[in-house]
């Protein structure tokens, strides 16, 4: 039983990881606290896995369980505090370098929601992915009204911080 | 269109990320023990549990004992070992309800929540645990310093306030000791989620 319900999650996982990826990217900014990061969130989504009713989404559960990992349960290991060596040199971009290449619009809206705190990181991406207030009201535990303000913020926040 | 409306395509068509994980990298993540700060929350608490009473065992007890008999103290320590134990029993049972309700999959805002009043039980364990210390030592202070085995060692004419005054001063520079040494370890562990809690419930009215 247990290595059938092994086999279901990896499956799955494998199939989905690109959202618990988007997450460690917005939440850390080098490989090793990436790695770190993505090693946490599978330990919970596999503990919290057993519980899984499919009363929601597997992606909206997954995001669920992620935004808390990096949010509240993660404590970043001595390893990605040594590394230093950031994504793609994200650094040496700047803002007034932006052009129309796709890579680089990428790039530089990382480096805008890097600066963000941890929970307008949650809403940043919560809304470049689409989805809707109720959704993000939901996963985050607050009432729409808030996340309606909270997310005009946020999204005011990274346009000034994408046209500085 | 809106430049974030624009961007927002760009995020949803982003490649891959470098790093892929096949079924078997799955596998092996899974085998691994978290380090989430609930398992360290844990471990301190459960620290914080039974320190106090592995030092009062372990320590040599036969001068507090002697104490206790010189002064006719037995009948009251009695009462309040009794009490600690009805205490601790109940804070234990207290913070295991609390952290069995931490759940990964529960909303932000809750698992929050959660785990900051599993850290709060422990907190008012030790609040709890020093009110204790101290009313114990004003009870001890009281009935040593008004027997007259006591007074009848103190040179003539020694003021009795100031043997309070130091007596008191001493034993709140210990608790307060023990009390910033709990401050830092709490700080330690739950500045980013207090943070965070704040900012996520700032302008919510409902």
């Amino acid at each position: 039983m247990t290595k059938e319900l092994e086999n279901k999650f990896a499956a799955e996982l494998e199939k989905n990881q690109g959202i618990i990826h988007k997450v460690c990217r917005t939440y850390t900014n080098n490989d090793a606290a990436h790695k770190d990061l993505f090693q946490e969130i599978t330990i919970q989504l596999w503990k919290a896995y057993p519980k899984f009713r499919g009363d929601s989404k597997f992606s909206t559960w997954m995001y669920r369980v992620s935004f808390n990992t990096a949010i509240s349960l993660y404590r970043k290991s001595k390893r990605s505090i040594e590394t230093t060596q950031i994504y793609d040199n994200l650094k040496e971009l700047e803002y007034q370098d932006y052009d129309d290449s796709k890579d680089n619009q990428l790039k530089l809206l990382y480096k805008a929601i890097h600066s963000l705190n941890d929970i307008e990181k949650a809403l940043a991406l919560l809304y470049l992915e689409d989805k809707n207030y109720k959704e993000i009201a939901n996963t985050l535990g607050i009432s729409e009204v808030n996340a309606r303000v909270k997310m005009n913020r946020t999204k005011t926040k990274l346009k000034n911080i994408l046209n500085p | 269109m809106d430049q974030l409306e624009k961007l927002k395509g760009v995020w949803q068509n982003q490649d891959e990320s470098d790093i892929k994980y096949t079924k078997s990298d799955i596998f092996g993540m899974i085998q691994k023990k978290s380090s989430s700060v609930v398992k360290w929350i844990l471990i301190v608490s459960i620290i914080e549990f039974i320190l106090p009473n592995l030092i009062i065992l372990f320590t040599d007890n036969s001068a507090s004992e002697k104490l206790y008999d010189n002064y006719d103290l037995n009948g009251v320590m009695l009462f309040y070992t009794i009490l600690y134990v009805i205490i601790i029993v109940g804070f234990i049972y207290y913070f295991y309800k609390n952290y069995k309700n931490i759940s990964a999959d529960n909303s932000v805002k809750d698992l929050l929540h959660s785990i900051l009043l599993t850290r709060k039980t422990v907190k008012y364990y030790i609040n709890t645990n020093l009110t204790l210390a101290a009313i114990i030592g004003l009870h001890v202070f009281y009935k040593v310093f008004n027997s007259s085995q006591f007074i009848d060692k103190l040179p003539e004419n020694t003021n009795m306030v100031m043997v309070w005054t130091v007596a008191i001063a001493v034993f709140a520079f210990v608790l307060f000791i023990f009390w910033c040494i709990y401050k830092i370890v709490y700080g330690f562990f739950l500045r980013k989620l207090n943070r965070n809690y704040k900012e996520l419930l700032k302008n919510d009215y409902c």
